[in-house]
């Protein structure tokens, strides 16, 4: 028996120390950042309460104001993304999944094949996609007579946000539909055919036999594709650099911005958790949405 | 059943217009790289009238800002040696954690669940701030290293041993092989398709990540692939679509090789990761 926890301790203890020193100890340390005075360059200057956050969120500061933009800009690009990318993704695995079995396997790897790409690639191919003056879409456009003059869609807002959405879902609704595909093809396909036979059209489907069948994997994709969409940067640093303006700067360009221009690790710091916070709040709040509705059931 | 035939041909036809959709980008990337700068900013058809093989000569000769082979051999170290480093702690502990008597393994796990809700950016500047203290960045540890905490890899490993029987672990065990043996004949090849598929998700995010290196990694000689192209994207060759998109098919080649190797085992992973 003492050799077997001799083993599991042995087993554990890797990730452990992988765990401690690359998640716990700055996990912590970030906090202590947040209520100090804390420089790049200087280090510690002393411990100083909850001015960063009070900074943050109140004071008519310019990182109070960075703050609340970047919050503002990335809840607008949580709402642009997340319905084309759980309800989108759900229509792509339902159209897969009455397909011929024998294209299904193709489709799927096609559908799939963007999520590989790096952030980086997106960025470079949607730019000169998109780009108003020489960009591929409005060249075509242009010469199909569609438009006559070219749209800026890399350029000006709203274009810009519509580009950015498109670029996102593009590269990232594959991994979404993945999930999909296996929870639909977890549920009975009896149910489909005795429901047919009882007349049941495809919405009736939808609603008594599929949704109930996929119920926890939807709210697990929309739980993570909001937090994943919370967390963007690459995107909108390489394809726009937070412009027109500072329109489609997100939080976390504001947080870097903020540490490695500004200097200020205590703020960004600050920054950090605050924005922690809200995702975890997020996820939290899926968490009991989904249970209560179980309860009710 | 005449309905049904033609339905399902109707199906494929709009599965056709999608895939075509999904591979416009892909296809503009390609068939660009190969277009004169001229041709490129002007063109209106996918394929170029003139193929030519510039771009990729003057992304490959001028190695000073894109030394792409150097990106690519930082790409390939970092990428399989944080890789490896995750599946081979995650396999390790997640065994330990499902079968043996692991000290305060309940606390072990409610940590997990916390820091699978808690987003990575907290640890971000912090972790930076300890790299530029030791005198870590621009090597390649900050960019291995914190692949050895896998918390959702161990996660999902964990839960498909925990529903998977062990009556063969046990026989193993029986027979009088040891540990070692056990996990690596019987327990490594039942959860293959989940390693497979978090080896490649591993390997995916640690190839197309960009936020992370771009806060350790500054000099140009030790960017990773996807590093390298931002700079160029952002910088030198943004005026020219053609060189971007040369730069941009050598980024994205070896990941899609793999992918398309991997991509059966994936479908199977995704299937047994047991998100239900």
């Amino acid at each position: 028996m003492k050799k077997k926890t001799t083993t599991a301790v042995l087993f554990v203890l890797p990730f452990i120390l992988f765990f401690m020193m690359f998640w716990l100890i700055p996990f912590v340390y970030g906090i202590v950042m947040s209520v100090s005075k804390y420089s790049l360059v200087k280090g510690n200057q002393g411990f100083v309460g909850l001015d960063n956050y009070i900074k943050v969120l109140f004071s008519s500061s310019m990182y109070n104001k960075s703050f609340w933009l970047g919050m503002k800009n990335t809840v607008i690009f949580v709402i642009l993304t997340t319905p084309f990318l759980v309800l989108g993704s759900l229509a792509l695995a339902l159209l897969l999944d009455r397909l011929p079995d024998r294209v299904k396997g193709v489709f799927r790897t096609i559908y799939f094949a963007s999520y590989a790409v790096s952030v980086t690639a997106v960025a470079a191919v949607f730019v000169w996609l998109m780009k108003g003056n020489g960009g591929y879409l409005n060249n075509l456009m242009i010469n199909l007579g569609i438009i006559d003059k070219a749209i800026p869609w890399m350029e000006q807002q709203p274009f810009v946000w519509v580009s950015l959405t498109v670029a996102t879902i593009w590269w990232t609704i594959g991994y979404n539909m993945m999930l999909f595909v296996n929870a639909l093809n977890e549920i009975d396909t009896q149910l489909y055919e005795a429901s047919a036979i009882d007349g049941a059209n495809f919405r009736t489907q939808l609603r008594y036999i599929i949704f109930p069948g996929i119920k926890n994997v939807f709210y697990f994709v929309l739980m993570t594709t909001i937090i994943a969409s919370f967390n963007v940067y690459g995107q909108t640093r390489l394809m726009t650099q937070g412009g027109p303006g500072e329109t489609t700067k997100p939080m976390i360009m504001m947080i870097t911005s903020t540490i490695m221009d500004r200097n200020d690790l205590g703020v960004g710091s600050a920054m950090t958790i605050l924005m922690g916070i809200v995702i975890v709040l997020c996820s939290v709040g899926q968490y009991y949405l989904t249970k209560e509705k179980e309860e009710l059931r | 059943m005449r309905t049904k035939q033609i339905s399902k041909v109707f199906l494929v036809i709009i599965a056709c217009i999608v895939a075509y959709v999904f591979l416009l980008p892909l296809m503009f990337m390609v068939f660009t790289s190969f277009k004169g700068i001229a041709e490129s900013v002007t063109s209106t058809t996918l394929l170029p009238r003139n193929w030519t093989m510039e771009n990729y000569r003057e992304l490959f000769m001028n190695t000073s800002t894109s030394p792409v082979l150097r990106w690519l051999g930082n790409t390939a170290v970092v990428t399989c040696a944080g890789t490896a480093l995750r599946i081979v702690t995650s396999v390790l502990a997640a065994y330990a954690l499902a079968r043996l008597p692991v000290p305060g393994k309940r606390f072990i796990l409610v940590a997990l669940i916390w820091a699978m809700a808690i987003p990575e950016i907290v640890t971000f500047f912090p972790l930076f701030y300890i790299f530029k203290q030791v005198g870590g960045l621009n090597t390649f540890w900050p960019l291995i290293l914190p692949s050895g905490s896998g918390v959702m890899c161990i996660y999902l490993i964990y839960n498909f041993l925990l529903a998977f029987p062990k009556e063969l672990e046990e026989a193993g065990f029986v027979e009088g092989a040891n540990v070692f043996q056990v996990l690596w004949h019987i327990v490594v090849p039942s959860v293959k398709p989940v390693i497979v598929t978090q080896a490649f998700i591993t390997f995916l995010g640690l190839y197309n990540s960009y936020l992370w290196p771009s806060l350790v990694i500054s000099r140009n000689e030790n960017r990773t692939i996807t590093l390298g192209i931002a700079a160029l994207v952002l910088g030198e060759n943004y005026t020219n679509p053609g060189l971007m998109m040369a730069s941009t098919v050598v980024s994205v080649l070896p990941v899609m090789l793999i992918f398309m190797f991997a991509n059966k085992y994936i479908v199977r992973g995704f299937t047994q990761s047991g998100i239900k």
